[in-house]
């Protein structure tokens, strides 16, 4: 007992409980020996399962053991309670899941006929309906929070536990996900909302619940309302006679109807009480509903064909839209949106940032302006009105900052400058297998800040050198130019954030560039792309800087034929359908078309043809304004398009520590493949499952071979888009580019196995030897020496390799060697241990047999002796049966004669019958006497046996 | 008691997750990992934690019902070994090193499988072979002290081998399928029924072709190669498999065809077979079975139960465990179908927090008496195969959903509970040694893309061996049915090291001598195309047998290379958040 109470005590800075019961302990001690019985071995197996589990925490090496303890227990633990094997655990209890500060009322046990009850009282209702286990509500739960904060005065937002089973939620409702959220206007309802889990999306749309109509006073709100880039039905009422004109209700509900159909809120809903204004628009009558369109003759309802219920008005309004630009919003279910929409034609994505609760869009705006007049084919005069009011709006928002719309602008500007060009050839050798380009330098010290004083009639040499230096940093933007027609792109100068240059480019033959004097025919068409180039962007800059970002000084360029878009896309066999899509929420799929993940401004534009499996991009240093927008437009529209198709590749080139097979990007390919040595390049993916195992065979090869003569090279076509040419049906593939012709490309076969033997054989069989490079019919001996000596050293580097490889394959051999060894010589010592054992053993065996043989020779002779003790008691037994048989035949013939002697002597018989029983009693003392003497020699022999066993 | 113990410090709460984070879905869902990752292992003390709930395993008393394909119930020493040894590259994966060390220590002393147990041929092969195979494999890795012969050689890869050897007498059968049970002690007892399900006779060729790789005896991939001819010859006639079958008579038993419970692993093993062994015989298979399974089974991008002669629906259920074929297909280059019939899984996982065993899909509910969730991992499988092919963020916002369904429903004071009925999360007092094994880890590597596993060939080991140089750990590893990862190159450095290194010797000299001689011998070899490949195909150990498969397939496939993957189309970088695509016309 004292001990226990001393190792409590010990361990009482552990553990509290322990530290509690160890003063106990060590006070039971102390008061003396009479310490209870009973508790004492309870309280030692206590004791020692807590020194065992401390021992545990000290030293793991005996968590072994401590895993046996607890093994044994749970044994008898699954012995002792085999009873509880059917335990069955009820769900937790539901618990708040807002928290009771919050503005959303949270009935956690579903109490949905509480919320029905609620509702009443209300005019607008949101029910979020969620599950407690589900990511989605957790994750909508802060978002629908932020809206009720700021809506909490006018709606009621209540949250309702559709899981619990208890619930009468869960009994009514069948959700197949949630959340679920529905809007109740009064008594119509619900309006379930699909849109995206985001405040402001969520707030727009409770707001257009609580008013699904717009009100319009005046003409300037009509125009807006009009030249909005989505579809509108307007409404015309008249509100003086009654307070509530006949068709007004339904209206109204139609525009909630539209509400619950369309999530999006794409078709807009207006009303005018203004009989000039109603005017118009040519509506005449109160209670007539007006759809505007574009391009096609605007519509009014038929009253007389359909029903005018609220249902058929939204259905007429959805089924007679025109959609100019459309957003798309995917809802991350499985869709097919997209692949509906691209199956259409070439699509324009615009991924903008885009905020539904702000007032105004200005960018927005300006692709509306760029939509309508690329759709504008028969120069409607509607259209031009509405464009001539976008403008103004434009002007009149940006009053102070903007001083002259752009379109205007461009037709009346004159100044020509005479910026400092150079005109440069592209060197040759980054135009293999292509025509040569020659493009003209410009610098351009035009800002924001002093557009009057651009004024260069000379250039120094030094800013010229400066422009080449940079044109040659940039020069992976003009790498793909090949089209005849001229490409323009200005670029950023590294020397002040304002100025920056342009090079225009064009492709000229190898015949033509033999005319070193012939630039000036060269560049007679460019000169007047230029002048007009410049002084649009010289214009343009005022207006589009401020509501650029500022860190985007880049200007807009426009294709020289920068007539108009005006109805381009019925000019055009290549119609553009223009989207939109929130670049807060679909960032990804901009990414996934090339452009930046890190940028600060989410801007960018991209044009998709699936027909022709390819994109295009604007370039991403361009700010998305309307003229940048306009011109990418357009490249795309004519026929030989200058734009080029848009490669992505990964930009994270994480090159392994272990440097040993060079990992390709987009932008290294030609780098890499162009080297002037063999190139093996492998096309993988991450995930094929068929490449990732053949790392292996790779790793080996590039190893093998030397790197300074050999390039063991491979491409994530996952992640890097290739020229058409070089792109690979199936994965993995591979290349070999021989060092000396490039242009004889092999693919490795694919019905053969990859590996290594086979990649070197399939590497013998097409490399070139390097001497032999451009098969000069008389090699200089001097050099084709100095090859071999080359190609020696390179042998002798493998060889020590492999020497050093053999050398460490020697000690692990060695180590091998001497772990068989002792093995060896532990199953030896096993051998001769065992074999003594044997020995030992064999040597029991025979004194066992020994005592066996002498058991059995007992044995014998004691049967023969119990035989004959057999044969005697069968003697004795016949005896005695003989004595028996005269005893009784005397007993016969006494009984006789006392018959006899009865009757004839009566007076002597007394001492007669006396001497007759005498004679009987010796005869039964000699039976007794012949008993023991057969007894006593059995139990004798019983007794030897005993001792035997 | 010890389990009390530990698990009473582990308890932690639940860490408080803020929702409105205002950054994109990736953001949020790259914070919840981290956040996860450390929930996994809340203690610095993680070594014991997760001894809990290895503990926890038995504490859910061992309960006999249910599993479709289950094991016969095993005394529960063995399945105690056996969730240790289940559960060991877990604490790897997971990093714990140290752990991982000393239950390769606690393995070797305690393990003993000559014992009178009736122990399923599959469970144990894929659980405790496969388990050993890649803990020896990875032991390296985590710093234990390996001997001169590995990776050929340890003491983990002869445990392995001795249990494998104790299922090989279930080999010896008529057709070469195996019984699904047998005795440790005395091999396949007397009145042993003969009926097997598909996956217990197509699922060894994973583990025993690398026991067989790497021990150098050909007899268990033998076996194994035995097994799946025999079942590709009892296919019917539309080129389906039924669900059980008679192993001595070859006759069919059960004759539903589909891809979920009693066949599934066969078409993973079909797969992963041809990828770890660079078969084609097993790849052309597949691709058999493939294009059956989509004639006939597939609707609407599920994949329903269909008569295997007829071809005609006999159930329009999904079962849960059919959800790892997306991951499958993703491994052979199919992703846009495979994504497509993931969305639609996870519209089941939406409605219930998880996978009921049997899912009606017409009437959109569960199934009377399968409406259980044990945690099982084949959709959170194809999750992280399809995150490493699409990198969609949908596939993330699957982890979270399973990472928040697991901590709020199942959790339990000590491990986590099988949910027994999905349609109100009532647990029951079991926890499957996959969760551990399985379900945790491809969670686990869903989030972390840098963990070794995911290893794209930009790291490796060269290791000596006695045989020669071996680059092992290059990545490409290849998971058997129970989360085991395999690592290729071990197989081939085992097996074709010795062969292939003279004749790379002499390639080698030819490579650096060939310049001078071949100046004259070149124009010869330009002239003769195919010169070199003409002794390729001689030189192959496996080359004839694949010729011999070609030429039975040459009139169906010619031209279709076998072992590669298509390249994407280009509307898959827009295939991403929901959006799929259909074949263009």
């Amino acid at each position: 007992m004292s001990l226990c109470g001393g190792r409590g005590g010990g361990s009482g800075d552990q553990d509290g409980g322990e530290g509690g019961e160890g003063s106990e302990g060590s006070g039971g001690s102390g008061g003396g020996s009479s310490s209870p019985a009973p508790t004492g071995p309870a309280g030692l197996l206590c004791q020692r399962l807590r020194g065992a589990s401390l021992m545990a925490r000290r030293r793991p090496e005996l968590l072994c053991g401590v895993v046996a303890v607890g093994c044994a227990l749970l044994l008898a633990l699954k012995f002792t309670c085999s009873r509880a094997k059917d335990v069955i655990i009820p769900a937790k209890p539901p618990v708040n899941f807002f928290s009771s500060r919050s503005p959303v009322l949270d009935l956690f046990q579903g109490q949905l006929d509480y919320a029905e009850y609620i509702r009443r009282d209300s005019e607008v209702v949101l029910l979020f309906f969620y599950a407690p286990w589900c990511g989605q509500s957790i994750a909508a739960k802060g978002e629908i929070e932020q809206v009720a904060n700021r809506l909490a005065d006018q709606v009621l937002f209540v949250a309702i536990n559709c899981w619990w089973n208890q619930g009468k939620c869960r009994k009514q409702k069948h959700f197949f996900y949630f959340p679920v959220i529905y809007l109740y206007h009064r008594s119509f309802g619900p309006i379930e909302y699909k849109g995206p889990l985001r405040a402001v999306y969520i707030e727009k749309f409770v707001r257009q619940v609580m008013m699904p109509l717009l009100y319009i006073p005046s003409r300037s709100e009509l125009l807006d309302f009009l030249s909005n880039y989505e579809p509108g039905v307007l409404g015309y009422f008249e509100f003086s006679g009654s307070p509530q004109p006949p068709g007004y209700l339904t209206f109204f509900t139609s525009a909630l109807h539209s509400l619950k159909k369309d999530y999006l809120g794409t078709l807009r809903f207006g009303v005018i009480t203004n009989k000039h204004l109603a005017k118009l628009v040519s509506l005449v009558h109160s209670g007539s509903v007006y759809l505007h369109r574009h391009f096609n003759t605007s519509l009014v309802f038929p009253r007389e064909v359909m029903n005018y219920t609220a249902e058929n008005i939204y259905k007429w309004a959805l089924e007679n839209r025109e959609m100019l630009v459309q957003w798309l919003r995917p809802h991350g279910g499985k869709s097919l949106l997209l692949n509906n929409e691209l199956k259409k034609g070439p699509a324009l994505f615009l991924f903008i940032p885009f905020n539904p609760l702000a007032e105004s869009h200005p960018l927005l705006d300006e692709i509306t302006e760029v939509a309508l007049e690329y759709n504008n084919c028969n120069k409607s005069q509607v259209v031009e009105q509405l464009l001539q009011h976008l403008r103004h709006v434009d002007s009149s928002t940006l009053d102070s900052l903007v001083s002259n719309p752009p379109i205007q602008l461009a037709e009346s500007s004159s100044i020509t400058e005479s910026p400092c060009c150079n005109t440069v050839v592209l060197p040759q050798w980054h135009s293999i297998s292509r025509t040569h380009n020659v493009c003209e330098l410009c610098i351009n010290q035009s800002t924001g800040i002093k557009p009057s004083k651009v004024n260069v009639p000379q250039c120094s040499f030094f800013e010229i050198a400066a422009a080449l230096d940079s044109f040659y940093l940039k020069e992976r933007t003009f790498y793909q130019v090949t089209s005849d027609s001229i490409e323009c792109s200005n670029f950023l100068s590294f020397y002040s954030p304002f100025s920056y240059y342009t090079a225009c480019c064009r492709t000229m033959n190898r015949g033509l560039m033999s005319f070193t004097n012939s630039e000036e025919d060269i560049f007679q068409s460019p000169p007047i792309a230029l002048s007009s180039h410049e002084k649009k962007c010289e214009v343009d800059n005022p207006t589009s800087v401020p509501h650029i970002e500022e860190s985007l000084p880049l200007f807009p360029d426009v294709d020289i034929n920068s007539t108009s878009i005006t109805g381009l896309s019925c000019r055009t066999n290549k119609t553009l359908n223009l989207y939109l899509l929130d670049s807060n929420l679909f960032w990804l799929y901009a990414e996934r078309l090339g452009a930046s993940s890190s940028t600060q401004v989410k801007e960018f534009a991209a044009i998709v043809d699936v027909k022709e499996e390819s994109h295009y991009i604007l370039d991403p240093t361009q700010a998305l304004v309307k003229p940048t927008l306009e011109s990418f437009i357009q490249n795309f529209s004519v026929l030989y398009s200058p734009l080029k198709r848009h490669l992505i590749g990964s930009d994270t080139v994480h090159f392994p520590s272990q440097h040993i097979i060079s990992e390709v990007t987009t932008d290294t390919f030609w780098e890499v493949v162009l080297r002037k040595q063999d190139v093996l390049l492998l096309y993988y993916a991450r995930w094929c499952g068929f490449c990732a195992s053949l790392n292996h065979v790779f790793i080996q090869l590039a190893r093998l071979l030397p790197p300074d003569k050999f390039t063991v090279a491979r491409i994530d076509i996952g992640q890097n888009d290739l020229p058409w040419e070089f792109m690979v049906d199936h994965l993995p593939t591979i290349l070999f580019f021989p060092g000396n012709r490039k242009d004889l490309s092999v693919k490795f076969p694919e019905d053969s196995a990859i590996t290594l033997p086979n990649l070197l054989k399939f590497i013998l069989r097409y490399s070139d030897p390097i001497s032999t490079g451009g098969s000069s019919a008389d090699p200089q001996t001097k050099e084709r020496l100095q090859n071999e000596a080359v190609l020696q050293k390179g042998h002798i580097a493998h060889l020590e390799k492999e020497i050093h490889k053999l050398r460490a394959e020697i000690t692990t051999l060695h180590q091998a060697q001497a772990q068989v060894e002792s093995q060896l010589s532990d199953a030896r010592r096993d051998k001769h241990r065992l074999q003594k054992q044997k020995q030992t053993l064999e040597k029991q065996h025979s004194v066992l047999q020994l005592h066996s043989e002498q058991l059995e020779a007992l044995y014998e002779q004691k049967t023969r002796e119990l035989e004959e003790m057999a044969a005697k008691l069968q003697e004795l037994a016949d005896a005695s049966e003989n004595l028996l048989t005269e005893n009784a035949l005397l007993k016969i013939l006494v009984a006789t004669m006392e018959g006899k002697l009865e009757n004839e002597e009566s007076e002597k018989s007394n001492t007669l019958r006396e001497t007759l029983s005498h004679e009987t009693e010796i005869q039964s003392r000699d039976n007794t006497k012949l008993a023991t003497n057969m007894s006593s020699p059995m139990a004798s022999e019983q007794n030897n046996e005993n001792r035997t066993d | 008691m010890l389990g009390l113990v530990v698990c009473g410090g582990s308890r932690h709460a639940g860490a408080a997750r803020r929702a409105g984070d205002p950054g994109s879905a990736a953001e949020a869902v790259a914070g919840l990992c981290r956040r996860r990752r450390e929930h996994l292992c809340p203690m610095p003390r993680c070594s014991l934690y997760s001894l809990c709930l290895l503990l926890c395993v038995l504490l859910p008393l061992y309960n006999n019902a249910s599993e479709p394909e289950g094991p016969a119930p095993d005394p529960a020493h063995y399945s105690f070994s056996l969730t240790l040894i289940d559960a060991l590259d877990t604490l790897l994966i997971l990093g714990n090193v140290t752990e991982f060390q000393r239950v390769v220590d606690v393995l070797q002393e305690s393990v003993d499988f000559d014992i009178d147990v009736n122990a399923s041929v599959f469970e144990t092969n894929i659980r405790v072979v496969g388990g050993l195979l890649s803990a020896h494999l990875l032991s390296k890795k985590a710093g234990v002290e390996v001997e001169a012969g590995w990776p050929c050689s340890g003491p983990l890869l002869r445990m392995a081998e001795e249990a494998a050897r104790k299922l090989l007498p279930a080999f010896q059968t008529p057709t070469g399928m195996p019984y699904g049970t047998v005795n440790l002690m005395h091999g396949v007892n007397p009145g042993e029924t003969p009926v097997t399900c598909t996956a217990g006779i197509g699922t060894f060729i994973v583990e025993f072709a690398t026991l067989s790789s790497l021990t150098g005896d050909p007899v268990f991939e033998d076996v194994a190669r035995r097994a799946l001819k025999g079942l590709w010859k009892s296919r019917s006639d539309i080129g389906l498999v039924g669900n059980h079958i008679d192993v001595v008579t070859g006759k069919w038993v059960a004759q539903d065809a589909g891809i979920g419970a009693g066949v599934d692993s066969y078409f993973e093993y079909l797969v992963k077979g041809a990828i770890l062994l660079q078969d084609k015989e097993l790849m052309s298979m597949f691709l058999e079975y493939n294009k059956a399974i989509r004639n006939y089974t597939r609707f609407d991008d599920w994949y329903l139960w269909v008569q295997m002669y007829k071809g005609t629906v006999s159930m329009p259920v999904f079962q849960s465990l059919e959800a790892y074929w997306p991951g499958l297909q993703s491994l052979i280059g199919d992703i846009d179908n495979a994504m497509r019939t993931f969305l639609n899984y996870y519209t089941v996982w939406k409605q219930f927090g998880g996978l009921p065993e049997f899912y009606n899909i017409p009437q959109g509910y569960t199934v009377e008496k399968r409406e259980g969730y044990p945690l099982r991992p084949e959709l959170i499988e194809s999750a992280m195969y399809l995150y490493q092919a699409t990198g969609d963020p949908t596939l993330l916002e699957l982890g979270r959903d399973a990472v928040e369904s697991i901590e709020k429903i199942s959790k339990v004071d000590c491990g986590f509970a099988t949910i027994k009925d999905l349609r109100d999360h009532k647990l029951d007092n079991r926890m499957e040694s996959f969760f551990l094994a399985e379900t945790v880890k491809y969670l686990y590597l869903l989030f972390d893309p840098n963990n070794f596993i995911h290893n794209n060939g930009s790291t490796f080991d060269a290791v000596i061996t006695p045989y020669g140089e071996c680059i092992l750990g290059a990545g490409g590893y290849v998971f058997n049915t129970e989360a085991h990862p395999i690592d290729p190159a071990a197989l081939h450095c085992c097996r074709k090291q010795k062969e292939e290194q003279w004749e790379v010797e002499d390639l080698m000299r030819e490579f650096y001598s060939l310049k001078r001689s071949r100046k004259s011998t070149f124009r010869k070899t330009a002239a003769g195309p195919g010169l070199w490949e003409t002794p390729t195909a001689g030189k192959d150990a496996s080359a004839l047998e694949n010729q011999k498969v070609m030429n039975i397939k040459k009139d169906s496939r010619r031209g279709v290379p076998l072992l590669r993957c298509p390249s994407q189309p280009f509307t898959s970088k827009l295939a991403l958040l929901g959006q799929v695509f259909l074949d263009s016309p």
